[in-house]
């Protein structure tokens, strides 16, 4: 174990700690805005330097780690100068469209901004011709919101292992960009990271401000992996879906079908009775009427050609049990081997 | 050298404005060449470390307004406050220059400097606006004027070049900060794609460089420096693990041509594959029956396993180079021919004689009386070069010696000796390779010089020795060992290896016209672009600079190649920006060992598992294991990313 001081107070954590960890261990805060609980520390928005005596340089505390012995200052004139200076030369050329940015009410920028009472920004330079190089049907990248934290980046290549996006360029005029379209799967893990409005949701724009909706936590329904989501809900529509950041199995990931695929819950097109062909034109039933012709039919048919006449194709939506369940019931009620799976198909 | 008008170069201020000539103080931190390039004169440098101006003709703001613009461009645009804080700053200065400055600009620069230079994450940022931050302290007058309402400022002629202290004290200028920073990023692929870019051995330099880039790596002023060499081992490491096949980027040149190249040594390669990646038809004669020249006799399996080698050099061939193996020059095939055949000829066949010790008894062919090169190219081959010799004495204090001692266990030869004539201190040998042969227990015997190889019936049975003492400092600033009277002895052995040092053969020039050779027996050419008087034969490595490390072999070759390419592109061979930039550096330092650096350190580098001492000692087995791709991924990760820029206002003269 390492012991330190932060702000006077004693802090005693193990080996390799970084500063920041060690402060949020002793409930002091230190503000960030590229730090990801779930990515290796990036150190692109210097918003987290704190001073340590005795050593001239400010350190970023995501980035340091601990040192027995030091003592290290939370925030100081010089630190908040430098934090200011850092969301200040952010807003240069962020636009202020946060009435109708998505992000606008959970965006960490405009939090960030609000907390430092910036009201005016000294600074100049002409805005960067930045394109819009990065986008999928599902994904919109809004090149003058983003902020270059690298959020989005670093997810895709420490959590996804794909790297599909990247910064490009130097200087002022870098930008995020795709180096590998084919790489891409749409899974929207950078944008669950970004914490402004520059990669947003392009199936849930102007549906409902993130304050208004509701969200029901549930498991996904698209394979038996069991990924935790929220339903984000507004007036008993789903609008869309989030993830906490480490909850769950997926500890907050989902693939492209998870976040994106929930319009089908709200869909006209939804069947939500059972149908029962008659005269070669289906007809509503109720559930016990469709499940008793099933029934029967099952058993005629058993009975007139064997229990291998009838097989079961299970669903990859379904869970283990239920599947297991499946089996059972074909092997078991029927009296057939005939039984398979669609994801094996 | 001309004197200095004004510096803040590394903290120290000089100021002699106001001063007479004769009452000039001088700067003790820097010294500035009074010219760039032949014609151009060096007025003012600003970078990393400050100011320094010879004359008041230079503008500071528009000096300051250049230097930034570099910054800005060079900047990564990885932290939020060099990103855009150098670009507020470079406008700012731009507005400035053109007459257009407001009183709240000088607020503006001092705030940002100051902000940008405290917290950006890289030495970019944090080095970038240093200069302007003295600029605006002692300059205060002429910024005052430009920030209100002076007229607009003529631009001056400048020249800015990008450097890091690893970067320039590595002799080829692998941009080490980026493929470090790719591995940190666990973008391994890519890494091994920047040093590709220069070099074509990265598995074998990864294993045997001098590494004069970790000697320069900023992070020693904090704790230790960085595993560079070791990073690009794994790199390399990983892609043969995962069986891919390595890409390059194969761009013709406009016109291609046939180019003989002799030896298929580090420099004969690297300046292959530059060529073949550029189109041209190489053909590589090759006198032994291996790749890699002195990396293949000289430095054994344990420390260079052999499939690396050849696989690396076989990748090379892939690119369409042809190696004759077999094949002396000058013996099997005449270099006349050679010249005649194609449209250059480089030669790199590297310095295989071994050196006289001038003891009586080395010339009289006595059994067990084996030369360092022949006795490592044996080993290396797979032969015991004596089966009947068991006690081995090696002479030497280089690492061919050190290669000799720790091989002679290996080859089953239990009692090795190791005799040089001057202290541990003193002896140029790898510290790390000293450090290991000791942890394998050779008998190592300092302030020792042999006198007499002692034979019986035609068989060496001993070497007779006398002790030294360190006397006076000789030109190389290394006390001169003198020998004790009367402190004769002998060592009983069976086997005598010289080992202190190599020559060049260099009887294939036999017949060809101006090709110049200096006392030393290495081939004259021109430093930049190693091209003889005869301008059709080029020459780099050893032979060219007498032996030295495989890296400078290595920039040797590619050099002649980017030069050949040239030659057959019907181009002026002409020393580059960069080449200057070089001979500028060679002064300017760019890496100081005494700067403090002012962070919070602590942090060891991660050191490679290696074979215990006992067990590797007696097989060919790589000594030291690499790193995993975690360790490697922490290990770059302490990079401090030291990228720097210098900014000369140059004239030109017209003398």
């Amino acid at each position: 174990m390492v012991t330190l001081t932060i702000d006077g107070k004693e802090v005693k954590v193990p080996q390799g700690t970084t500063i920041l960890a060690a402060a949020r261990t002793a409930g002091i805060r230190i503000p960030t805005l590229c730090y990801h609980g779930r990515l290796d520390p990036i150190g692109s928005c210097r918003m987290c330097v704190v001073e340590i005596e005795g050593i001239a340089h400010p350190m970023a505390a995501c980035t340091t780690p601990v040192e027995e012995g030091i003592a290290v200052i939370s925030n100081s004139d010089r630190i908040q100068r430098i934090r200011e200076d850092s969301l200040k030369l952010i807003l240069v050329n962020h636009p202020l469209d946060c009435p109708i940015c998505d992000k606008g009410g959970e965006c960490l920028l405009q939090d960030l901004v609000y907390e430092f009472g910036i009201d005016k920004v000294e600074y100049q330079a002409p805005k960067p011709a930045r394109e819009s190089l990065y986008a999928t049907p599902l994904i919109r990248y809004w090149p003058d919101r983003c902020v270059m934290c690298l959020r989005c980046v670093t997810a895709c290549r420490e959590i996804k292992g794909i790297g599909a996006i990247e910064i490009k360029g130097e200087g002022y005029g870098s930008q995020v960009v795709v180096i590998d379209a084919e790489k891409c799967q749409s899974c929207g893990e950078c944008l669950s990271v970004c914490p402004t409005g520059a990669l947003t949701e392009n199936l849930s724009r102007f549906k409902g401000r993130p304050w208004l909706v509701e969200r029901v936590p549930t498991t996904c329904t698209y394979c038996g992996c069991g990924c935790q989501l929220e339903l984000n809900v507004q007036n008993n529509r789903v609008i869309g879906v989030t993830t906490q950041e480490g909850k769950g199995v997926n500890l907050g990931s989902l693939c492209v079908k998870g976040r994106f695929g929930y319009e089908f819950i709200g869909s006209d097109e939804r069947l939500t009775t059972p149908l029962i062909k008659k005269d070669g034109e289906f007809k509503e039933a109720s559930w016990e009427e469709a499940l008793t012709l099933v029934a029967e039919r099952f058993g005629a048919i058993k009975e007139e050609f064997g229990p291998d006449a009838i097989g079961g194709l299970s669903s990859a939506r379904c869970t283990n049990e239920e599947n297991y369940l499946f089996q059972k019931f074909m092997r078991g009620v029927i009296g057939t081997n005939n039984v398979d799976h669609c994801a094996r198909l | 050298m001309a004197e200095i008008l004004f510096s803040s170069w590394g903290g120290e201020v000089v100021d002699n404005r106001s001063k007479e000539p004769q009452e000039y103080e001088t700067a003790s931190k820097v010294s500035l060449p009074e010219y760039f390039q032949q014609n151009e004169e060096i007025k003012a440098l600003i970078g990393w470390y400050g100011i320094v101006l010879r004359t008041s003709e230079v503008n500071i703001v528009d000096l300051c307004r250049t230097y930034m613009e570099a910054i800005q461009e060079k900047s990564c645009g990885k932290c939020f406050l060099c990103r855009i804080g150098t670009k507020v700053i470079a406008d700012t200065l731009g507005r400035m220059c053109r007459g257009k400055g407001r009183q709240a600009d000088l607020e503006i620069l001092a705030r940002l400097a100051e902000s940008i230079s405290e917290s950006s994450k890289c030495n970019i940022g944090q080095s970038g606006p240093l200069p302007l931050r003295h600029a605006l302290e002692y300059f205060a007058d002429d910024f005052a004027l430009a920030a209100n309402g002076g007229a607009a400022i003529p631009a001056g002629t400048y020249r800015s070049k990008l450097t890091a202290p690893c970067m320039d004290a590595c002799p080829i200028h692998l941009d080490i900060p980026t493929y470090v920073e790719c591995i940190k990023e666990g973008k391994f692929q890519e890494s091994l794609d920047v040093i590709r870019e220069r070099l074509p051995l990265p598995g074998v330099v990864g294993r045997v460089c001098v590494r004069p880039c970790e000697e320069h790596c900023r992070r020693t002023n904090l704790d230790e420096p960085i595993s560079i060499k070791f990073l690009k081992r794994f790199v390399s490491d990983y892609e043969l693990e995962k069986n891919k096949e390595p890409h390059y980027l194969v761009e013709a040149a406009e016109k291609t041509g046939s180019v003989a190249i002799v030896g298929a040594g580090p420099a004969g390669v690297t300046c292959a594959y530059h060529l073949a990646r550029k189109g041209h038809q190489v053909t590589i004669y090759e006198k032994l029956g291996e790749p890699g020249g002195m990396s293949a006799v000289g430095i054994p399996d344990y420390r260079l396993p052999r499939q690396i080698l050849r696989g690396e050099v076989e990748q090379v061939q892939k690119l369409g180079v042809t190696i004759h193996y077999d094949t002396q020059v000058g013996k099997d095939i005449k270099l006349s021919q050679l010249e005649a055949d194609n449209d250059a000829v480089f030669i790199a066949h590297g310095a295989h004689l071994s050196s006289a010790m001038r003891v009586e008894g080395e010339n009289d062919g006595y059994k067990g009386f084996i030369t360092g090169v022949q006795y490592l190219l044996d080993i290396n081959l797979g032969k015991d070069p004596y089966p009947e010799g068991k006690k081995v004495v090696v002479v030497g204090g280089g690492n061919v010696a050190i290669d000799c001692v720790r091989c002679s266990f290996r080859v089953n030869k239990p009692d090795v000796n190791l005799v040089y004539r001057r202290t541990r201190n003193e002896m140029p040998a790898d510290e790390v390779e000293i450090h290991d042969a000791e942890e394998e227990k050779v008998v190592f015997h300092y302030l020792t010089q042999p006198i007499k190889v002692i034979a019986e019936n035609g068989k060496v049975v001993g070497l007779q020795c006398i002790k030294m003492e360190l006397g006076e400092p000789d030109e190389s600033g290394r006390r001169r060992p003198v020998p004790v009277e009367g402190s004769e002895f002998i060592i009983d052995c069976d086997i005598v290896v010289p080992a202190i040092g190599q020559t060049i053969d260099l009887s294939m020039l036999e017949g060809i016209d101006k090709v110049e050779t200096t006392r030393w027996n290495t081939i004259v050419v021109n430093e930049f672009t190693k091209q003889t008087e005869n301008p059709k034969i080029f020459c780099a490595g050893d032979c060219q600079t007498s032996p030295g490390a495989l890296i400078t072999a290595c920039a040797g070759g590619r050099t002649a190649a980017i030069n050949i390419d040239k030659l057959i592109n019907g181009l002026n061979l002409e020393a580059a920006e960069d080449d200057y930039f070089d001979k500028l550096f060679d002064v300017v330092k760019v890496y100081d060992p005494a700067e403090d650096i002012g962070f919070l350190g602590g942090r060891a580098r991660y050191q490679l598992e290696m074979l215990p001492p006992d067990t590797r000692k007696w097989t060919f087995d790589e000594v030291e294991k690499g790193f995993s791709p975690q360790e490697a991924m922490a290990e770059a990760d302490r990079c401090l990313r030291c990228y720097r820029v210098a900014t000369i206002a140059v004239t030109e003269a017209t003398s």
